[in-house]
């Protein structure tokens, strides 16, 4: 046994704990595959287990049988401890507990060091596993809402006949809505503030590397529960899942309310992460004038996302113990509120939008002074934006109920205060077409999406305007009309937001050159398919049409095909623009390490990133977006004014 | 070494030196003669004119199915209709922004990175100011509308009056909205509690809805009366409404509430006050109240 006591770290000798048997044991040994034998193997233990305790022909009050229940409930809970624990999530306390604190060495195993192509199968903690693990998932999740979205758009355009069953019908859009939401919140939050923010402050990882990992793999549990639940009969209530209707669902609700709760888990983890991160480990020199806007934009969503997701986390364990344990919190039948259940579901439900759509806007402010060459446009107002966003998010949440009678008179405060979002959302705006302002546009693919992004968030504001009325959402709460709208939003602009920055940092994250003239067929014909989409949808709306339906009046035929056709014609964009990001990834030139001519820090480092990203940490010296020419019409005014004091271009 | 005398001596007042600078107002000329700006104010009145006819064509689906039959609806689309009005400058605005730049601040393309630099304009406080003052005006006046619209809506429907402070007086008809999973269920308190399936309302009477369910959440709407309102499992809610239009309109369920949701809906009669008491007489309600 020879336990060195020291270990040289970027030239200091640190300290190390001492070597008790051979250098990593069990640990190394611990990758996705035994994390499935874990999953698996104590979910069927414990649905055998399960199964045997339950008395045969028990039921509950309402005659139904709990055999069902307690067995999925207790395979969901042996999956998720047993895959975590399979895959390795807990090494560190556990040795710690132990008294074998992980060594140097171990950790620089654990970050992945040496192991190829393996450490994307791996517990790994290095950031940039991290980012590229949740960019597979993410298209993963994506992937399978998009399917599901095919297929209701199928159902709703074939208006002569049903084609799915009402049953499975209800449980794909539950699926569809649930899934792209957790797809959206993991779409910029998760590659590429993982992948990038680091880098991006000057920082050799993130703050808690192993909690890094953690939140990634505890996503990967909760989609997989996601996905059972459609062979324990689907979630079909929707994805707000109202109580007491999901109190009749079948056991698919408890996959449900598992999928949740550990994914509020892997939500805080990585909020907590990233704010940690932010506020810490930027670099020397680098003061909150000098920070990236995009890591404002990260920070401010992680809040968002650190108060919001306990709400909709104990909603769904206050609705996991109405069905196990009998408790009564939304049984109204003895006494439970079913809007406690929404005012509790909305807290989240709002925050929620603002938690993809902030990220994914502020990708989009960071990447556009790349391409106009020019300075970010007032960037105090840009923080000025995301912090009224921030603070009135938390405040809106009741326009989601104005017409389900819990509080009539609180209607005219969420009035007030969602239409006053408007304005730090239009700040955001401004700071975009202030970008724009006068800038000569080098047309690549992630720039020329802010176009579209813009054309959509204009569409999806002003509809909002409407929602956020109380007299005009007596007319249009629970229509097509609202199911447009967020499409707006969250897709439109959130979607294809995340899009651009993933065009953008493809080269930096895949070290690949990006196919820019596939994905922009793809891009550009997902959204001519989206405008045709929703704007039909948009008319069955104003027609009436309720949402969630699967069989409606021949009056919102027309709008329906021509919304199936869209919707159609945006799969088929998607698919071009995810076969070149494959094909690019695969197959593509070597990408140089600033193909972009940044000035930002991430695209200092060379590509692909190394270990620990800086050789030697960096020092900032001046603000970011520090591109451009002097002015020629400052010059010109200068001459007539004469004396006025003109100020200085880039001056500090 | 200075002595308190030497200190320099306070210059004599003396007018300002003259300047050549403009009047603001030849600034903003100047400001409007430059291309990109006059170009960006053109589009936008181009653009805003295109966009105006939206406020006039979205009321067209929404009154696909029949004009307004209260004056809630009326409402509604009035509020829909200034909405898009006012929205139409700001969006007008932005979209000629990102049209211009498309058209002509096109700059190089391709993969080699630009030599061109842009001006750089770190800020700009007319900019700043013109735009918060409008976007804030804007909406100022969004909430101000909403509030006074839902005074008025609010009180269209009668308030929120609990159930057993409403008026019995003979103008007023009372309904019994009771929803269950896919049905709707009316009964008529003030007419032996006859009970029906589809809704029939008297013309140009107030109308109040007492709305429950048996079960879980539904949504009680009439289309084209404006009305809507969740109809909670172990709680009554209230609304009204005043029809003024005969005719037969739409109710549907607008709050997913199980596998048939699709086809909880049924329709709503409204008819004249003599043909509303014969029906009410048919199905075996004399006038109790």
């Amino acid at each position: 046994m020879s336990a060195t006591t020291t270990a040289m770290v970027f030239g200091t000798e640190i300290h190390q704990p001492v070597q008790h048997g051979k250098p990593g044991g069990i640990m190394r040994r611990l990758n996705i595959v035994t994390g499935l034998i874990g999953g698996i193997g104590l979910a069927a233990v414990a649905g055998v287990v399960t199964n045997a305790l339950v008395p045969s022909g028990a039921s509950t009050a309402t005659f139904a049988p709990v055999a069902p229940d307690l067995v999925y409930l207790a395979m969901l809970v042996g999956w998720t401890i047993g895959f975590s624990v399979g895959i390795g999530a807990f090494v560190g306390p556990i040795r710690w507990f132990l008294g074998r604190d992980l060594t140097h060495a171990d950790a620089e195993y654990m970050a992945g060091k040496d192991l190829g192509w393996v450490r994307y199968f791996k517990f790994t903690t290095d950031h940039k596993v991290v980012g590229i693990q949740y960019l597979v998932v993410f298209a993963i999740i994506l992937g399978f809402g998009g399917l599901l979205a095919m297929l209701i758009r199928t159902e709703l355009g074939v208006t002569w006949a049903e084609v799915f069953s009402p049953g499975f019908y209800n449980s794909m859009i539950g699926t569809h809505g649930i899934a792209m939401i957790i797809a959206m919140i993991i779409s910029v939050m998760g590659p590429i503030a993982n992948f990038i923010m680091p880098i991006m402050i000057g920082a050799r990882d993130m703050a808690f590397p192993r909690l890094n990992a953690l939140s990634l793999w505890l996503v990967v549990v909760a989609a997989v529960m996601l996905i059972s639940t459609l062979f324990q009969g689907g979630i079909q209530d929707g994805w707000s899942v109202y109580q007491p209707l999901a109190s009749q669902a079948p056991p698919a609700m408890l996959g449900y309310q598992m999928t949740i709760i550990v994914f509020a888990i892997s939500t805080g983890v990585a909020s907590v992460n990233l704010i940690v991160t932010a506020l810490t480990m930027r670099a020397k020199g680098m003061t909150w004038s000098r920070t990236p806007i995009f890591v404002y934009g990260v920070f401010g969503a992680a809040l968002m996302g650190l108060y919001a997701f306990p709400f909709f986390q104990y909603s769904q364990i206050m609705a996991l113990t109405d069905r196990i344990f009998d408790t009564s919190f939304f049984n109204p039948l003895q006494g439970g509120s079913v809007w406690l259940y929404e005012n509790l579901f909305w807290l989240l439900g709002h925050p929620e939008v603002y938690v993809i759509l902030i990220p994914s806007t502020a990708i989009l402010l960071e990447l556009m002074p790349v391409f106009l060459r020019k300075p970010l446009f007032s960037f105090n107002f840009a923080i000025a934006g995301i912090v009224g966003v921030v603070a009135l998010s938390g405040l809106v949440w009741a326009h989601h109920m104005y017409m389900t009678g819990w509080a009539p008179a609180a209607n005219y405060p969420f009035m007030l205060s969602t239409e006053m979002i408007s304005i730090p959302v239009g700040f955001l705006v401004l700071v975009m077409i202030g970008t724009m302002w006068r800038g000569l546009v080098w047309t690549r693919l992630p720039v020329m999406a802010v176009y579209a992004v813009i054309f959509n968030k204009m569409i999806g504001g002003v509809t909002g305007i409407y929602l956020s009325d109380v007299p005009a959402n007596q007319f249009f709460h629970g229509s097509m009309f609202v199911v447009a709208h967020f499409h707006y939003m969250l897709m439109g602009a959130g979607l294809f937001g995340a899009m651009a920055g993933l065009a953008f940092y493809f080269p930096k994250m895949t070290g690949r050159i990006l196919d820019e003239r596939t994905a922009s067929i793809g891009f550009w014909t997902a959204f001519v398919g989206f405008q045709i989409t929703f704007m039909a949808m948009f008319v069955a709306g104003l027609q009436g049409m309720p949402r969630r339906v699967l069989q409606f009046d021949s009056l919102f035929n027309a709008p329906n095909w021509i919304s199936t056709i869209g919707a159609y014609i945006i799969g088929l964009g998607m698919l071009v623009f995810a076969g070149a990001v494959i094909s690019s990834w695969i197959s593509g030139d070597k990408a140089p390490a600033n193909p972009f001519g940044s000035k930002s820090l991430e695209w200092q480092t060379p590509t692909p990133v190394p270990l620990e990203n800086f050789a030697v940490l960096p020092v900032v010296t001046e603000r970011p977006y520090n591109y451009g020419v002097a002015d020629p019409y400052e010059k010109e005014l200068a001459a007539i004014d004469g004396d006025l004091d003109v100020q200085k271009v880039g001056s500090q | 070494m200075t002595t308190i005398d030497d200190r320099p001596v306070n210059p004599p007042d003396e007018p300002e030196p003259p300047t050549n600078r403009p009047p603001s107002m030849e600034r903003v000329r100047m400001w409007l003669r430059r291309p990109y700006a006059k170009g960006i104010v053109i589009l936008t009145i181009i653009i805003g004119l295109a966009l105006l006819p939206l406020a006039w064509l979205i009321l067209v689906p929404m009154n696909v199915t029949g004009a307004p039959a209260s004056a809630i609806m009326q409402d509604i689309e009035t509020t829909v209709f200034w909405f898009t009005i006012v929205s139409v400058p700001i969006v007008a605005f932005v979209y000629a922004v990102l049209v211009y730049s498309l058209i002509k601040w096109r700059g190089h393309s391709g993969d080699t990175i630009p030599e061109d630099e842009s001006p750089a304009i770190r800020s700009n406080t007319i900019g700043v100011v013109l735009w918060t003052a409008f976007t804030s005006a804007l909406a100022f006046f969004l909430v101000v509308w909403g509030l006074v619209a839902l005074a008025q809506i609010t009180q269209n429907a009668y308030g929120t009056i609990s159930a057993d402070q409403q008026p019995g007086d003979a103008q007023s008809v009372i309904v019994n909205v009771t929803a269950q999973q896919w049905v709707w269920t009316f009964q008529y308190p003030q007419h032996d509690n006859v009970t029906t399936d589809v809704l029939y309302l008297p013309k140009d009477r107030p109308i109040y809805f007492n709305v429950t369910s048996k079960d879980v959440i539904h949504n009680f709407w009439l289309v084209e009366l404006g009305v809507k309102i969740d109809a909670n499992p172990g709680a009554i809610t209230q609304t009204g409404v005043t029809p003024n239009k005969l005719g037969t309109f739409n109710l549907r369920c607008a709050e997913l509430c199980g596998m048939h949701h699709a086809y909880m809906e049924t329709s709503v009669e409204v008819l004249e006050d003599r043909a509303f008491n014969s029906v009410m007489r048919e199905l075996g309600g004399g006038r109790t109240s």
